[in-house]
């Protein structure tokens, strides 16, 4: 019998506040379901690229990602997308960009296009915003990456000379130069990050100010590549610049803090304030409480004690080793820290002098990284066994076992595929009822 | 084919060979130091950090412990900015024999070592994560020392006294003209050109590596084993102040404060190759128990990096005992006069880097003894170039420092507080340089983040600095995330897992660095 203080009860309580929480928790509740979401942090979404991923390399640059995953995990029976229903994905992906709108993302799932990254590679991706497509790498574009002396995240001519380089995707090569710009974040400031310039791009004059100095650099012809700092509330500041300037301007992804990222963040959760989930931020999940067969609460760490949040369903989104749910020890023993559930993904053939890492920078992934909790297609975490191990708990986005997101280019498509079985499995359920 | 004319060549640009060109040059010899690769890119960059004050040599050798004593005054005095005065303690560990420390006591006493028991209370206050159980408390005079500081430090005054410091440059051979050497043959590693000195005489600092060198001039079974030793960086100063275990000199006996970190040192495995280091799980695992013993806790702090540096241990029969007057217990000089018949070379092996200096005077003095020369030495007289008396390093130098410029520059590597300007003056300085060349000095990659934010950036701002094509700025960026790694992954737990994961996600998820242009010309050095 609990003395957890209960804080709330719920239909749903989703863990964690990246992409795939947020999907499930956005989608429940458009079900009328009363929904919570629990996280301790600000999300992955804020430390990602700002677009929508569902597979780039397998391990072969993808054109056709929908068409290739398939294939890519035939061999594959632990990756995700060997689990994650057929549909899922491409509903998944077409309800973010119907939720979001044109003006945060553009293009489709069933088509790859590639983009320039920060340092000058030509990265796959399926949607992004519409202010990275003028970006698209095509024999024959004619680039200038411009960015200001003073931004230390943003180097033109790295990025310039290494796509200069590139035989690209389908063939040929484009042309690009670099140019640099003087221009502050912030007046008085030598050392802003993208969101301090992105602050000042939100304004008019700030704007008015960059396209002045872009004028004196930009040949006519030429499509302009820009850090990925172009207004952060204003979703429409990139085109602005680009109607003032009168040619094609396009954003270049930036190590975090990502503002594109930020900005697909931001649209959602406001969103899902707007439309009644109890955000229940910075709190630290320490536990769980069960009858053995299913979770009937989650448990946070908050000042003066523990609360309770008991729901019918747990939806457990709440990333990987990268946002601490995973860790490791010093003796090697990894553990998913709120309900202790098995982990899947990690052989012990995989093993080098007993550590699930291997000396290879540049060589095969880190076995350690596959690591995470195996689901089946209704996404309930399964044990060593097969079953599952609470009725329940669903599990959705990094935290799944067997892929190597970040090589494959396939979170964003993992997380919304995940998710949106979650929430059909739920619906699917009947017992949290519409109220 | 270049060719160079002078007195001396030293070979090896770790501490013991910065000190020899340094105190040759003072001499007024014409030196030219040669290093295959950069200054103290060896053993010298790879140890933990410690400017002994003697104590850890009471027991065991009692004639290092006397010169470490010495020289960490001198050191401390003419390399100021180097050192950091943290003091040391020497504390009796909860299991430990309280017998020894009475046979330390007196050994101090014996080899002049300065000491003062203090009560454990006071040793705790002082250091308030030190394990409560520690039976028995002593305060000496250890230091912490940057190697790299230290190295360059030697080497730019040598360059004011007028001497030659070639990195990347390989000896391929030692010319000798029947029982004299005359020269030495040299690939520049980062033109392939070939470079001949001419010299009357050789000084062979390999460290690990003089037996191969030796070799060159046909003076064969000088047997260096390289002893490997590992050592770990935790986040933080876990302590402020060097603490060893008050035991028979042991692994993981000790645990120096240096920078933003605390380094965990060492253990002493015999290598096979000194260029082939392993950092094995089961030897982290025991510094890890060794470190707990220090500090409770120890296992639950953020591991940053390991590395193995190589103890250069002489083991040859044909030493003779004519040597002694020129060596100490600890270090040896091999007279390949005596020994092999031939002239103009001397190999001096052993020793520590504490002693560096009195290394370099005991084999230039015994040059100067067989060219009949009496030069004597003034290394201990002088400062060297940027270092003043008085003026020891200070943790948080760099705060200071950047809260004076942070209206004026970029701080490119946040963990360590490097600033556009510094980068960009060395680049100046060294526009072939790696960016591990870069980071002995400046330390660019070396903190929590372990180079996840500024190696993007450093390999950007040196393109930008029109030094190096996007070919090679490219390979830098990728030799240096493999190199970082090679201390990453032994040491791969708890928090830095998830740094590993963020970092993951900026290379290869956004950056996606791994479907850069394949290099045109591969970059090792």
């Amino acid at each position: 019998m609990s003395t957890t203080p209960l804080a709330s009860r719920s239909d749903v309580v989703v863990v964690g506040a990246g992409l795939a929480g947020l999907t499930a928790a956005l989608q429940l509740r458009a079900t009328g379901r009363r929904v919570t979401v629990i996280h301790k942090g600000i999300g992955g979404l804020q430390l990602s690229q700002g677009s929508v991923d569902i597979l780039g390399y397998a391990p072969e640059r993808v054109e056709r990602p929908l068409e290739a995953i398939p294939g890519y995990v035939a061999d594959k029976p632990e990756h995700p997308y060997a689990v994650i229903p057929p549909g899922a994905v491409r509903r998944g992906v077409q309800w973010l960009a119907d939720t979001l709108g044109t003006d945060l993302l553009v293009g489709d799932a069933d088509t790859n296009v590639n983009l320039p990254t920060a340092v000058g590679a030509v990265r796959p991706t399926a949607l992004a915003m519409p202010s990275m497509m003028n970006g698209v790498c095509t024999a024959d574009a004619k680039f200038v990456i411009v960015g200001p002396r003073q931004f230390k995240d943003f180097y033109p001519k790295l990025i310039a000379e290494n796509l200069a380089r590139t035989e690209l995707p389908g063939g040929g090569r484009l042309e690009a130069r670099a140019a640099t710009i003087d221009l502050n974040g912030r007046p008085g400031e030598a050392d802003s990050s993208a969101l301090g310039y992105a602050g000042t791009l939100d304004s008019a004059e700030g704007r008015r100010r960059l396209v002045g100095l872009l004028r004196r650099v930009v040949e006519p012809g030429e499509i302009v590549g820009l850090p990925a700092f172009l207004g952060y509330q204003d979703f429409n500041a990139w085109r602005a610049v680009q109607d003032q300037l009168g040619q094609p301007v396009f954003e270049i992804p930036l190590p975090p803090p990502g503002v594109p990222g930020m900005r697909l963040n931001r649209a959602l959760i406001t969103r899902a304030k707007a439309k009644g989930i109890a955000m229940v931020a910075g709190s630290f999940v320490t536990g769980a409480e069960t009858d053995g067969r299913r979770v009937t609460a989650v448990v946070i760490e908050a000042a003066g004690g523990k609360r309770a949040y008991a729901a019918d369903h747990v939806v457990f989104a709440p990333g990987g080793f990268e946002s601490g749910a995973l860790t490791m020890d010093s003796y090697g023993t990894i553990t998913e820290r709120v309900f202790g559930l098995p982990l899947a993904g990690l052989d012990h053939t995989d093993l080098v002098d007993g550590w699930p890492v291997h000396g290879d920078y540049w060589g095969d992934p880190q076995p350690l990284f596959r690591t995470g909790v195996r689901v089946d297609g209704s996404m309930r975490v399964l044990d060593d066994a097969g079953e599952p191990v609470y009725e329940n708990l669903y599990a959705a986005g990094g935290l799944l076992a067997g892929a190597t997101r970040w090589r494959e280019k396939s979170g964003e498509g993992i997380a919304l595929g995940s998710a949106v079985a979650a929430v059909d499995t739920i619906l699917s359920r009947n017992e949290g009822s519409t109220r | 084919m270049r060719t160079v004319d002078t007195d001396v060549v030293v070979i090896g640009g770790g501490a013991t060979g910065a000190g020899i060109v340094r105190d040759a040059a003072m001499r007024g010899f014409r030196t030219v130091l040669v290093d295959r690769a950069d200054l103290g890119q060896g053993t010298t960059g790879r140890y933990h950090g410690l400017l002994h004050s003697g104590g850890r040599y009471v027991v065991s050798d009692p004639q290092s412990a006397t010169e470490c004593a010495e020289e960490n005054v001198v050191i401390t005095r003419i390399q100021a900015g180097a050192v950091e005065k943290t003091g040391g303690l020497f504390v009796v560990g909860p299991d430990d024999d309280l017998e020894f420390s009475e046979r330390w006591m007196q050994g101090a006493r014996a080899t002049g070592v300065p000491f003062e028991e203090i009560s454990v209370a006071a040793a705790l206050r002082r250091e308030p994560r030190l394990n409560p159980g520690i039976k028995r408390a002593f305060a000496v005079d250890d230091a912490s020392i940057d190697g790299w500081q230290m190295v360059w430090g030697a080497a730019k005054s040598a360059m004011d006294h007028g001497a030659q410091v070639l990195t990347y440059h390989r000896v391929m051979k030692i010319i000798r003209e029947d029982d004299q050497v005359t020269g030495v043959l040299c690939r520049d590693e980062k033109t392939g050109e070939d470079v001949r000195i001419d010299c009357r005489f050789v000084l062979n600092a390999g460290g690990a590596w003089a037996g191969e060198i030796a070799a060159m001039a046909d003076c064969h079974d000088v047997q260096v084993v390289p002893g490997r030793g590992i050592m770990i960086a935790m986040n933080h100063r876990l302590v402020n102040t060097v603490v060893n275990r008050c035991i028979y000199p042991a692994d993981g006996d000790i645990l120096v404060p240096v920078h933003t970190v605390s380094i965990i040192g060492t253990t002493d495995v015999k290598a096979d190759d000194p260029d082939k280091l392993t950092i094995p799980h089961d030897e982290v695992q025991q510094m890890l128990d060794a470190g707990e013993v220090l500090v409770p806790g120890f296992r639950m702090a953020r591991a940053l990096h390991a590395w193995a540096g190589a103890r250069p241990l002489v083991k040859d029969s044909r030493v003779g005992a004519a040597d002694t007057r020129h060596m100490s217990r600890g270090m040896s000089i091999l007279h390949h006069d005596e020994r092999d018949g031939l002239k103009g070379l001397l190999t001096i092996s052993g020793g520590k880097l504490t002693t560096y200096r009195l290394m370099a005077k005991n084999i230039v003095d015994a040059m100067c003894t067989q060219l009949g020369e009496d030069r004597p030495c003034t290394t201990d007289q002088e400062a060297v170039p940027g270092s003043k008396d008085g003026k020891n390093y200070h943790i948080t130098h760099r705060l200071a420092e950047r809260e004076k410029d942070r209206l004026d520059d970029q701080i490119i590597c946040e963990c360590e507080l490097m600033n556009r300007r510094m980068l960009v003056d060395l680049i100046d300085q060294q526009p072939t340089a790696s960016l591990d060349d870069l980071r002995r000095q400046l330390r660019l990659g070396m903190g929590p983040c372990q180079g996840g934010f500024c190696s993007m950036r450093s390999t950007g701002i040196a393109l930008d600095h029109e030094k190096i094509d996007v070919d090679r700025a490219s390979e830098l960026l990728r030799l240096f995330l493999k190199n970082r790694w090679i201390g990453l992954w032994p040491i791969l737990y708890g928090d830095q897992v998830r740094q590993t994961a963020l970092d993951n996600w900026i290379f290869q998820g956004t950056l996606d660095i791994e479907h850069l242009p394949d290099s045109v010309n591969e970059v090792t050095v």
